[in-house]
């Protein structure tokens, strides 16, 4: 992408012990879902205690990036100043990532194309060397 | 675990208007409510043993010095809570330990916001998100009504009637944000905000406090409100994970820390049948898709029959279950740390037959219901008319 999909006003997400981890692989453009070593279960986003089986050990799973479109919202007003509208905001239940959803932007789309089920992939927005941020296009626009 | 049942008694309301109130602070509020609440339980300050105060954000005051500065209640416990728009009833819940554990005998919940003081539209939202940064309430709650039509078939009109419904109800009551009916052409044409909700599927941002007092039923025997006090049927309060909305398996269409208060509080006040039993329910309609959410959730219909449900006036004030008699947080407004407690002056006044607004008929029974955070935690309390 060209254009940076939040305006420069907006300040960049910043990570935390238990996040880097997740923004490392984001920076490599690699999306990895949280697991619990224990019991198994995925999540996202990470958490230090499994919410499962309370588990703190854990491991990160790598996952391909495609998913589908699971609900989502066309965005007209918003409270973040210069922000081009409108954009689109997805819940993209994410493949092979034993059930975890994550809420993204769609980009590369129209509004008449969105609807629920649409196959998506991953698209990372470099924002820096070190901070990628994951958008999500229909699979068909690629 | 133990139970809430008949053994704490509401003998006094208040409540200011809502609306923007610039020429009021946040003190003024609480004062207003709050001796209002006094003298309708004939009451003066130096009888509040306790108190409690719900208030969410910050710019609007910090600590109990939210409540004590303002009303002079020094050298007695107050105590500020925050349990996101639950924090109101929140602070009933925590008072009615209070009087019924035997500390105290006479204590105050009450709760205010200044939501005018944010300084700007909308409420900030930052959830450490890269995405959910530039959203909103609305855009969060947009996507469990993109996911409800998909499931059910819904449509914009079957919100915009939450909407309609909740202004004709506000629309009488003098304390009310906004005191006129729409259309649904009106609720329909309105901006987007996001889509599928317009500007008349949101609550407003509004200003105000309310305030109850409460102390136990053998007290409230002899106090001014004898034979009409409100007695605590259920109290309760559950927590869900903070961002439910992620977890495997959440299905965009109820909120499961709802579903389970109810439960809890059906079983607390014996209830069998929810829309037999209850005449009357103020429900957490920050958005119109909430209510429709909300009234299956608390069991007053199965899953995906609520549009039908208010389509077919079972809302409505005359209905199976009166929904938001008040106006609801949509046309009643929305001041975070007030509406639990504004709820349960609603509901009192609704059983003792003496309703600002919409007066539900023969009321005996009554709930009242908040949803905090993305669906975090969710408040349930059942009033009802001693025998």
């Amino acid at each position: 992408m060209s254009e940076r999909f939040f305006p420069d006003s907006m300040p960049p997400p910043m990570a935390e012990t238990i996040t880097l981890p997740w923004w490392e692989a984001a920076a490599e453009h690699r999306l990895v879902v949280q697991r619990c070593t224990s019991c198994e279960h995925t999540r996202l986003p990470p958490a230090p205690v499994c919410p499962q089986c309370r588990s703190e050990d854990s491991d990160w799973k790598e996952v391909s990036g495609r998913g589908e479109v699971y609900t989502y919202t066309i965005v007209h007003r918003t409270i973040v100043a210069d922000q081009e509208l409108p954009f689109f905001i997805a819940v993209i239940a994410l493949e092979g990532a034993g059930g975890v959803r994550m809420i993204s932007n769609l980009v590369d789309v129209n509004s008449d194309q969105i609807e629920i089920g649409l196959p998506v992939e991953i698209v990372w927005e470099d924002m820096s060397a070190d901070l990628a941020i994951p958008r999500f296009r229909p699979v068909e626009n690629r | 675990m133990g139970s809430m049942k008949d053994k704490t008694a509401i003998i006094g309301v208040g409540c200011t208007k809502f609306g923007e109130q610039w020429e009021k602070d946040a003190e003024d509020l609480i004062v207003e409510a709050a001796y209002e609440a006094m003298d309708d339980a004939g009451i003066t300050p130096d009888d509040i043993e306790a108190t409690w105060v719900g208030n969410l954000y910050d710019f609007t005051g910090l600590s109990g010095s939210v409540a004590a500065e303002p009303l002079k209640l020094f050298g007695r416990p107050t105590t500020r809570v925050e349990n996101f728009c639950a924090s109101g009833m929140d602070a009933f819940r925590n008072a009615c330990f209070a009087v019924a554990s035997g500390a105290y005998d006479v204590v105050m919940a009450c709760g205010v916001e200044k939501l005018m003081d944010v300084g700007g539209s909308g409420l900030p939202v930052d959830m450490g998100h890269p995405v959910l940064r530039g959203s909103s309430a609305p855009g969060m709650f947009a996507l469990a009504a993109t996911r409800s039509f998909h499931e059910h078939g819904w449509d914009r009109e079957d919100l915009a009637r939450v909407a309609v419904k909740n202004h004709k109800n506000g629309a009488q009551h003098s304390k009310a944000h906004f005191q006129r009916e729409i259309t649904l052409e009106t609720a329909l044409n309105a901006p987007m905000i996001a889509w599928p909700l317009g500007r008349f599927d949101a609550c407003a941002m509004s200003d105000g406090a309310a305030a109850v007092i409460i102390t136990r039923p053998e007290i409230a025997k002899k106090s001014k409100h004898k034979h009409d006090y409100a007695l605590t049927k259920a109290s309760v309060l559950t927590m869900d994970v903070f961002l439910p909305m992620y977890r495997e398996a959440y299905d965009w269409l109820g909120f499961p820390a709802t579903e389970n208060a109810a439960k809890q509080a059906y079983a607390e006040a014996g209830i069998k049948n929810p829309v037999e039993e209850i005449d009357l329910a103020e429900v957490h309609d920050c958005f119109t898709i909430t209510e429709l959410l909300n009234i299956q959730d608390l069991g007053f219909c199965e899953r995906g029959e609520a549009a039908k449900f208010v389509r077919e006036g079972h809302a409505d004030v005359g209905g199976k279950v009166a929904i938001n008699a008040s106006g609801g947080l949509k046309c009643f407004g929305h001041p975070i740390g007030a509406t639990g407690c504004r709820m349960l002056c609603e509901i009192t006044k609704q059983l003792q037959g003496r309703a600002d607004g919409a007066q539900v008929e023969n009321a005996r029974l009554g709930m009242a219901h908040n949803l905090g955070g993305p669906g975090s935690v969710c408040a349930v309390t059942i009033l009802g008319l001693p025998e």
